[in-house]
């Protein structure tokens, strides 16, 4: 009895002990087997049409083993609604005519979501982010340079400047650009008229003198709402056209590459001091919710605001127009190749689909669909995509923006210039001394990053 | 079968048994705190991903056996399971920090200077005599028949005023605010936490009394209605409730413009003149969605109170307010005190809902925290800069802290008391 219970016992302990060992050699063996698996993945790479010549030849006897031989590129992304459906369609069109298979995964976080597939050799071969991803993901080494096939000459040819220097960090090339993004005065035609709006777009007295005029003959009415101007917003890339258009070091953005910050200049004390005059005229409270609000019941003007918020305006009916004002930040969102792509053997393939993104063709269709600004130069200034007025329009207000910096000292930048431009709106600081302060606190984090 | 297992062989067997568990426990608990703990005394961020895992030189010097000895056991991304794929960025490699204590240091400011620990000290003085009623009260509870001295309180509240004065710990406070940005963060939370509890049990216990009452017709309607703001959506209430709480425009202003109260309501969420607005606010939306939780804790506890008890008192000649103090409450403690545990960990540890409503404004400037930054809000503009090591401090920080309080009160409450012993 004793001895079959103990019997028993060990056994039980030897399958505990088992399914542990177990467990560790199942996480072991695919790290094992990919090596393996490679081989059969190159030769597919630098002419992917032979292949599919393959089973063509043996029909029958080859069928199984003819699927896995087509090659897979994934793609992951952050698109959706009927921007992705038409992505979706330009890839379909690619497939068909390449025999590549390329799988679209929506991630809802990128920078988790890379963070662990990397290293685990299941990231994606092309990472669909924004340029101020570029440093940072290159830093960890989830991405690869490309300049071996894509070169500065190539992108400058190509695609509008900001969008070209967006894809340069460090002396690399490191994406394609997909599409512009950036803000412009929108503004609802019942309200505002045009020529309210000064011709100038860098004639920020003007803009405030219209402010001023068009409260005092509409006291229950704002000229303009922008969301980053606010005593509880803290948002340093929509106030970023006020701080860009007096000039001077504005070139560069709030921090460059080497992470010198210009938040305390001559330049942005103006603009500092234009915010205190703008914000007696100007919502207290704004947010992106507060100004559609507003722009759609007429009790604001305009709405400082990017092509994201269209679709909405448009679909509320609201009669609008569009006006190239100040110097935005210029967003460019891009493609970049993931690291694994080079493990598996995917280059060729990877900058290849690259290339046919960015070509004028397909960014001129995306931006018919989706009415956004192309990068590429030739799609931009197609007459199909001029005649799409919001393409057109905030691709006007954009020639005059500066490109996001894509250097992870841009980290530093957000934090203070939000809080300080709250505080010159709300009044708790002088307008000197929240930039003393916000250049300041961005130069301390911009040390402890060094 | 009258086997008896007795000594070594017993707590081997025991020890057989427990092994799978200590080993996931290890694997999903110990292993994520040991690793972040690590983290703290490196000097890692987005400039330093990189594990050393063969201990290459850096600029010429190679670093102690030791450390990298550390490196390959903690760091996932040397041990050979994952080796095969090391990816290799442009960043440099990371390492631990010069004196070990940096990144703590940084997150503390000067807290832990002798002046500071003074002041400290100050400050425990000023409230001991509170402390000292509380304690004797306390014991005396556990008497037959406890003495009635609640003019102690009184006495002890004078006593603090004057040790107040005498010490001057008003400067002692501003000394410790002085320290850095991590005490005034924390004071304001403590505060936070402190405002918040108390209001949740006098609203849910309120509520709970009235819903427990025959007389209402409907109970069960009105306890649905009750339970509603527990089942929205944090972020969708934060969002009604930051409208609320608009100066133009939002409806508590409108409001009180509406009873003559304003011609033009305050900037609840933005006038750094009245900072304790704010607070308010996220104090209200906070008590708005937790005080559910409370009556439908404080309703479940009512109900297994026996109503004899009511009626023997009555019998006796109690009154409402003796019924309350002598046989309710008492009888709640042991379901509400672990409400108020756990309620007040997860208002310390407060994110969502303040972010969304006020971003820790209102703002003072550029580098101060805002005034109602509490400590996981200042914890996630912390990371803005991507600093794994100090990051890793600040959360080991918080960590002690919060372990140490529910520690305390875990004992001061005894609430695992009957499931372990």
């Amino acid at each position: 009895m004793k001895t079959s219970r103990y019997i028993v016992l060990a056994l039980m302990v030897i399958g505990a002990l088992l399914l542990v060992a177990c467990g560790g050699g199942a996480t072991q063996e695919p790290a094992a087997t990919e090596p393996a698996a490679e081989p059969t993945a190159v030769p597919a790479e630098p002419t992917p049409e032979p292949v599919v010549e393959e089973p063509t030849a043996e029909p029958v006897v080859e069928e199984p083993t003819a699927e896995p031989e087509m090659q897979t590129i994934t793609i992951w992304h952050g698109w959706d609604g009927a921007y992705f459906t038409a992505i979706e369609e330009v890839f379909k069109a690619y497939e068909e005519m390449h025999g590549v298979h390329i799988e679209l995964v929506r991630q809802d976080n990128l920078s988790d979501a890379m963070a662990v597939a990397v290293p685990a050799g299941e990231g994606p071969d092309i990472l669909a982010w924004v340029q101020d991803q570029v440093g940072r993901n290159a830093l960890v080494g989830n991405i690869v340079p490309i300049t071996e096939w894509v070169d500065e000459a190539y992108l400058n040819e190509n695609f509008e400047p900001a969008a070209a220097n967006a894809m340069v960090w460090q002396g690399d090339v490191w994406g394609v650009p997909e599409a512009q993004e950036g803000i412009a005065l929108v503004y609802n035609k019942a309200v505002v008229t045009e020529d309210m709006i000064p011709t100038d777009p860098t004639d920020m007295a003007g803009l405030l003198a219209a402010a001023q005029a068009f409260r005092e003959a509409n006291p229950d009415k704002y000229f303009l709402c922008n969301q980053g101007i606010g005593a509880t917003s803290q948002d340093a890339y929509h106030v970023a056209p006020v701080y860009f258009s007096f000039g001077g070091d504005s070139e560069v953005g709030y921090v460059d590459d080497q992470g010198n910050v210009y938040l305390n200049t001559p330049e942005r004390l103006e603009a500092a001091n234009w915010l205190v005059e703008f914000s007696a005229v100007a919502p207290a409270e704004t947010s992106h919710e507060i100004c559609n609000a507003g722009l759609m019941d007429g009790t604001y003007g305009i709405w400082w605001t990017g092509p994201w918020a269209i679709a909405g305006l448009t679909e509320g009916g609201v009669d609008f127009g569009i006006a190239a004002f100040g110097r935005p930040f210029v967003g460019v969102k891009l493609l970049m190749m993931g690291a694994n792509a080079v493990d598996r053997g995917n280059e060729a393939a990877v900058v290849d689909i690259m290339k046919y993104f960015g070509s004028a063709e397909v960014q001129a269709k995306l931006a018919l669909v989706n009415g956004t600004v192309p990068a590429n130069t030739a799609a931009l200034n197609s007459p199909e995509v001029q005649a799409v007025y919001s393409s057109a329009a905030f691709g006007a207000a954009l020639t005059n923006g500066i490109a996001m910096p894509n250097t992870p000292f841009i980290d530093a930048q957000w934090g203070p210039v939000g809080a300080a431009t709250a505080a010159i709106v709300s009044g708790a600081q002088t307008p000197d001394q929240a930039l003393a302060d916000a250049q300041a606190a961005a130069e301390e984090t911009v040390a402890g990053m060094k | 079968m009258g086997v008896s297992y007795r000594g070594f062989r017993k707590y081997l067997l025991i020890l057989l048994f427990i092994t799978p568990t200590i080993l996931s426990v290890s694997a999903l608990s110990v292993y994520p705190i040991a690793y972040n703990v690590y983290a703290s005394f490196t000097n890692r961020n987005t400039f330093r991903p990189r594990a050393n895992c063969e201990g290459e030189a850096v600029q010429g010097e190679a670093p102690p056996a030791w450390q990298t000895w550390l490196t390959q056991r903690m760091e996932p991304t040397c041990w050979a399971t994952f080796a095969e794929n090391r990816v290799v960025g442009r960043g440099q490699f990371y390492r631990l920090t010069e004196s070990l204590g940096e990144n703590y240091a940084d997150m503390t400011g000067s807290l832990f200077s002798r002046e500071s620990l003074t002041s400290t000290g100050l400050l425990l003085v000023g409230v001991s005599p509170l402390l000292a009623v509380w304690y004797v009260r306390r014991r005396q509870s556990k008497l037959l028949s406890p003495p009635r001295n609640g003019w102690l309180w009184l006495v002890a509240l004078a006593v603090s005023y004057g040790l107040w004065q005498v010490l001057d710990v008003q400067a002692a406070l501003t000394r410790l605010q002085e320290t850095g940005d991590f005490f005034i963060v924390l004071f304001r939370t403590i505060l936070y936490v402190a405002a918040c509890i108390p209001l949740f049990f006098v609203v849910g216990l309120t509520l709970a009394l009235i819903l427990n009452n025959e007389h209402i017709k409907g109970r069960g309607f009105w306890r649905a209605i009750l339970i509603i703001p527990w089942a929205v959506q944090s972020y969708i209430a934060a969002l009604v409730w930051q409208f609320f709480f608009r100066g133009e425009q939002g409806t508590i202003n409108q409001f009180l413009e509406a009873l003559g109260l304003f011609e033009q309501g305050p900037t609840w969420l933005g006038d750094p003149e009245r900072p304790y607005l704010a607070f308010v606010a996220v104090v209200v939306i906070n008590l708005w969605m937790t005080y559910p939780f409370f009556t439908v804790v404080i309703l479940g506890a009512l109900q297994s109170i026996s109503q004899d008890q009511y009626e023997a008192a009555e019998v006796d000649g109690a009154t409402w307010w003796d019924k309350l103090t002598q046989i309710t409450l008492p009888l709640l403690r042991p379901a509400v005190l672990p409400a108020v545990v756990l309620s007040s960990i997860t208002t310390f540890q407060m994110f969502n809902t303040v972010w969304l409503v006020t971003q820790g404004g209102p703002i003072k400037g550029a580098g101060q925290p805002g005034f109602t930054e509490f400590v996981m809000l200042h914890a996630y503009r912390l990371f803005q800069d991507q600093n794994f090591g100090r990051m890793g401090a600040f959360a080991v920080i918080i960590f002690v802290m919060l372990f140490l309080a529910t520690l305390f009160s875990l004992r001061l409450t005894r609430i695992t008391k009957g499931a372990y012993e």
